[in-house]
């Protein structure tokens, strides 16, 4: 727990010069460090997903991560998905069908669905699949509806993510 | 460290106020969003408590007691006081006299006399009790701080079921028994009424312990200003009520104390509380004189915060040969745990016994009862899931026992529409219903027929699985009875500009209010929503409020209002008349009064006059009573014990629905959570007091896997007694989902016709419950 070491992190695209004790949690280190508070942590024991980002494009569960095993690393966070002031296909479609009421888990299951359909968008024509995905994840307020329609909205046929961006006007 | 530091002004530099929590991320003005608050929750812009920065914050960490029950004989806070980083460490010991107890929720009631210390003294009374504070650099620090304090308690027997700690000679407090409060509703049924009766049927149901679980645990941040006041960031469901709290229990004016709640990850009924916690985090910071937060973990939360249910219940009905019911008699013993801080909650189970039946007979007789067990408090439905359950299985029951359709049960004992208001034995007085046209329109919305032929299609063939259909009905009550807890304040104030910023003594932990409310005031006043905002949860801003809970906010905090938007607009009106409008009609549509040839808008009135144009006031909105029907169809795989759940109907009436969509959110929402607890929740316990769950993957909750075909619809029967007609929502869903699917298994398990369902099928139906009762003979035989 001694000794803090120097690390850099690169997170959308930004390098973090941080120095942290190697027993830090890249969640940790995320949200008090590197002040990008918009991973959550809902469980801290890697069963909810709350504090799902990418790492080199693979979702991970930042509370099972040290941030020094970062180092050198390509890491996503929902700050990074909006750009140019405009939302990501996902982000616009889980608002537009509903699929949040907190907003706790909301990070957690825009990163798991970004990682994984920007990877392989196939998944959403695939209901088995798709609830396999998603049920990584925990929500408690929603009922998964509105976040299932909202991976249909965006990566379904003649999905929004083909159009690029959001939809706003 | 023993003592604690003297009072110290605070630090310098001084303290920045955190960031407010109307982040907007850029461009999000042209954003077309499901509900205003999205903008900043998809893109991480959201402010949790969790989230804000505050120079110099301090974290804090609480050991709590490994013992459920057993004499504090010392706790040793050495070590954990070397620790580099570690700012101070206190027992309640250490505390002394700064010691604060956590006031008793109905003052002057038996609580009194079993006071909750925010730190345990001298006896500890639950796994998961705080026994002593650490508060420490940051969270890694605090925690290891935690880890280094040694705790000896010398254990006493442990209680665990509230009907042995009722007979009990332990007593978790001395000089007086394990019955805290003991309640009746109704008379007592006669016994000649039960011999009498052509038929009477007896079950007896385990409520068990559910952990309420929103996904952010519980979280504070006690920020002392330069002023002398203290900023408490929480995630509250009352912050009014916390505010009053806060200062009783610390001996504080309750002007110095702002409550702040920003955006919230949920509640569910499990953050309206104050807790130990809570008293000593604040506490601390102003002895610090510096913020100190405390943000819980998982594991912590699970066994340290609240349970809600745990009730041990057994219910009669005696009923005629066509099926009425005669008599209904409900028994709880509610188990409270270690504290008893919200009897009300078994209350509601009594008050509600009658449920939507027209039952002339109806008693109650409810005790609340600690154990060494984590306390219970409300859990979403708070009392009415309880009481719905144990009537609807006893309501199927009778059916089976009758040979009778339980859905025709059901239509034959109804409280009929045009017997409304109608008061119940129990006291309770329902507005109005249309019970029988939910039953007949989930059981269209279902296919009722096709169902029941198809049951019988399957127990002809020998190899198919077991199917079931399970019903529920049932009245439920939002918003509360009594005053003060009736009202609600609002404010609406219009700016010179013709904006109008709404204020209410609601607080939303997830309930999309800042979309909502705003959307019903603009269109009360015919103006264009995004002239309307909303401000909640501070108790600055806000100069009085009761909160959000008991789906009270559309049914009293929109009933406020509303009432105030019709108010202002007369106000407007009275203000053009003033300003010297002669005409004998003025009107108003639109955000514009006219008369005549002039007009003014709301923006005009509002410049006119150096007096601000606004209104403001307390607003009475008593309880209403949604209902609704729910239908589940289910296949039981008597090899395996598993539940698969092929259609669940959920018809609700929660009278006008100002927003559709954002009712269905939580409905949706809801019948997830009542999924979660008929098939998979449950804290349990074992003999030691020991909970058996400690993380996610020991207390299990519904993923997207577990969803079945959802069909929702509604009836609308307008709430009487408001001109908004809400009658509110959220808590429905968990309310029908359970009984329903309890009732489909048992339907697929097979035709008890026994009298009674004593030690059967009990919550949770794991694969374990369902495998024994299918192996059995008859389920719910003796
Ligand atoms: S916080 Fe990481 S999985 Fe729950
Ligand atoms: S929106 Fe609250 S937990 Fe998912």
């Amino acid at each position: 727990m001694t000794g803090r070491t120097p690390v850099r992190l690169t997170v959308n695209e930004t390098d973090y010069d941080v120095t942290v004790e190697p027993r830090r949690l890249l969640a940790d280190v995320l949200r008090e460090d590197c002040n990008l508070t918009g991973t959550k942590l809902g469980c801290e024991h890697g069963v909810c997903g709350s504090c799902t980002v990418l790492v080199d494009g693979e979702g991970v569960r930042s509370c099972l991560m040290f941030a020094v095993q970062c180092a050198g690393r390509d890491i996503r966070t929902v700050e990074g998905l909006a750009a140019h002031g405009r939302l990501h296909a996902f982000q616009q479609a889980i608002s537009t069908e509903h699929g949040l009421q907190c907003g706790f888990c909301t990070a957690g299951f825009v990163m798991l669905v970004v990682g994984a359909l920007e990877d392989d968008p196939s998944i959403a024509e695939d209901p088995e699949r798709l609830d396999g995905l998603l049920s990584s994840n925990l929500c408690r307020c929603t009922g998964y509806e509105g976040i299932r329609r909202a991976v249909l909205r965006a990566y379904g046929r003649n999905g929004t993510h083909e159009k690029d961006g959001a939809e706003g006007h | 460290m023993s003592d604690l530091p003297p009072t110290r002004a605070p630090v310098q530099p001084p303290v920045s106020p955190p960031p407010t929590f109307t982040h907007v991320p850029q461009g999000a003005q042209s954003w077309l969003l499901g509900r205003r608050e999205d903008a900043r929750l998809v893109t991480g812009a959201g402010r949790y408590v969790g989230d804000l920065k505050v120079a110099g914050c301090l974290d804090a960490a609480f050991v709590r007691s490994r013992v459920a029950h057993g004499r504090l004989l010392a706790v040793d806070t050495g070590a954990a006081a070397e620790i580099d980083g570690v700012v101070g460490v206190w027992s309640a010991a250490d505390m002394g006299d700064e010691l604060p107890v956590v006031p008793s929720f109905t003052p002057g009631s038996a609580d009194e006399e079993r006071q909750r210390p925010a730190l345990a003294v001298d006896r500890v009374r639950y796994v998961g009790e705080p026994v002593a504070v650490i508060v420490g650099t940051d969270r890694y620090v605090a925690e290891d701080g935690a880890d280094a304090v040694r705790v000896d308690i010398d254990p006493l027997p442990v209680l665990v079921d509230p009907g042995q700690a009722a007979a009990s000679s332990t007593w978790l407090f001395d000089g007086v028994d394990n019955v805290a409060d003991e309640m009746e509703f109704g008379e007592p049924v006669d016994d000649e009424v039960w011999q009498r009766a052509a038929v009477v049927v007896e079950g007896a149901y385990r409520q068990p312990r559910l952990a309420p679980t929103p996904m952010e645990p519980r979280a504070i941040l006690a920020v002392p200003e330069l002023d002398g006041r203290v900023t408490i960031w929480v995630s509250h469901q009352a912050p009014h009520r916390l505010q009053k709290d806060l200062a009783t229990a610390l001996q504080l004016d309750v002007e110095r104390i702002r409550v702040r709640v920003p955006d919230s990850g949920g509640a569910f009924g499990s953050k309206s509380g104050t807790f130990p916690e809570y008293l000593s985090v604040v506490r601390l910071a102003l002895r610090l004189g510096r913020p100190v937060r405390w943000i819980e973990d998982r594991a912590e939360t699970l066994s340290g915060a609240t349970h809600g249910r745990g009730q041990n219940q057994r219910v009669r009905i005696a009923a005629d040969e066509d099926g009425r019911m005669l008599a209904l008699a409900l028994e709880v013993d509610a188990d409270v745990g270690g504290y008893p801080i919200a009897g009300f909650v078994a209350a509601e189970t009594g008050l509600a016994a009658a449920g939507p039946y027209l039952t002339p007979k109806v008693h109650a007789r409810v005790r609340t009862v600690v154990t060494n067990t984590t306390p219970t408090a409300p859990y979403r439905g708070a009392g009415r899931p309880e009481q719905v359950y144990a009537v609807e299985r006893t309501v199927d029951l009778l059916a089976r026992r009758l040979g009778m359709d339980p859905a025709e049960l059901r239509r034959r004992n109804f409280i009929p529409p045009e017997a409304f208001p109608y008061e119940a034995p129990t006291g309770r007085r329902y507005d109005s219903g249309q019970y029988a046209l939910a039953l007949d329109k989930a059981l269209e919305l279902v296919d009722y027929g096709y169902w029941r032929e198809e049951q019988r299609r399957r127990r002809r063939s020998d190899t198919e699985r077991a199917l079931g259909i399970g019903l529920c009905s049932f009245a439920e009550r939002s918003g509360l009875e009594q005053a003060p807890m009736a009202h609600e304040w609002a404010s609406l104030d219009v700016t010179p500009d013709g904006r109008v910023v709404a204020r209410i003594g609601t607080c939303s932990t997830g309930q999309s209010h800042e979309t909502v409310f705003p959307e019903l005031v603009a269109h009360t006043l015919g103006i264009p929503a995004q002239c309307v905002s909303l401000i909640e949860g501070d108790t600055d801003e806000v100069v009085q409020g009761i909160g959000t809970f008991g789906s009270r906010s559309m049914q009293a905090g929109g009933s406020a209002l509303h009432q105030a938007a019709l108010e202002l607009i007369e106000e407007a009106k009275r203000r053009a008349v003033r300003m010297g409008c002669a005409e004998p009609d003025v009107g108003y549509a639109d955000g514009t009064v006219s008369a005549g040839e002039r007009s003014w808008t709301l923006g005009d009135l509002a410049t006119a006059s150096p007096e601000p144009l606004r209104v403001e006031g307390v607003y009475d909105n008593a309880a209403a009573f949604p209902f609704g029907t729910y239908v589940a169809v289910v296949e039981v795989d008597p090899e395996l014990g598993n539940v698969r759940v092929l259609r669940l109907v959920a018809i609700d009436d929660c009278g006008v629905a100002v927003d559709p969509e954002i009712v269905e959110d939580q409905t949706i929402g809801a019948i997830v959570q009542g999924i979660g607890q008929a098939l998979y929740e449950e804290m349990p316990y074992d003999n030691q007091g020991t909970p058996q769950a400690d993380g996610l993957l020991g207390y299990l909750l519904p993923t997207i896997g577990e969803l079945p075909p959802l069909t929702l619809d509604t009836t609308v029967t307008p709430n009487p007694n408001t001109a908004l007609g809400a009658k509110g929502a959220g808590e429905a869903g968990c309310i029908g989902t359970p009984p329903a699917i309890v009732n489909a298994v048992i339907d697929a398990l097979g035709q008890s016709v026994a009298g009674t369902d004593i030690g059967g099928v009990q919550l949770p139906l794991t694969p374990e419950t369902c495998w024994r009762a299918a192996a059995g003979q008859e389920v719910g035989a003796r």
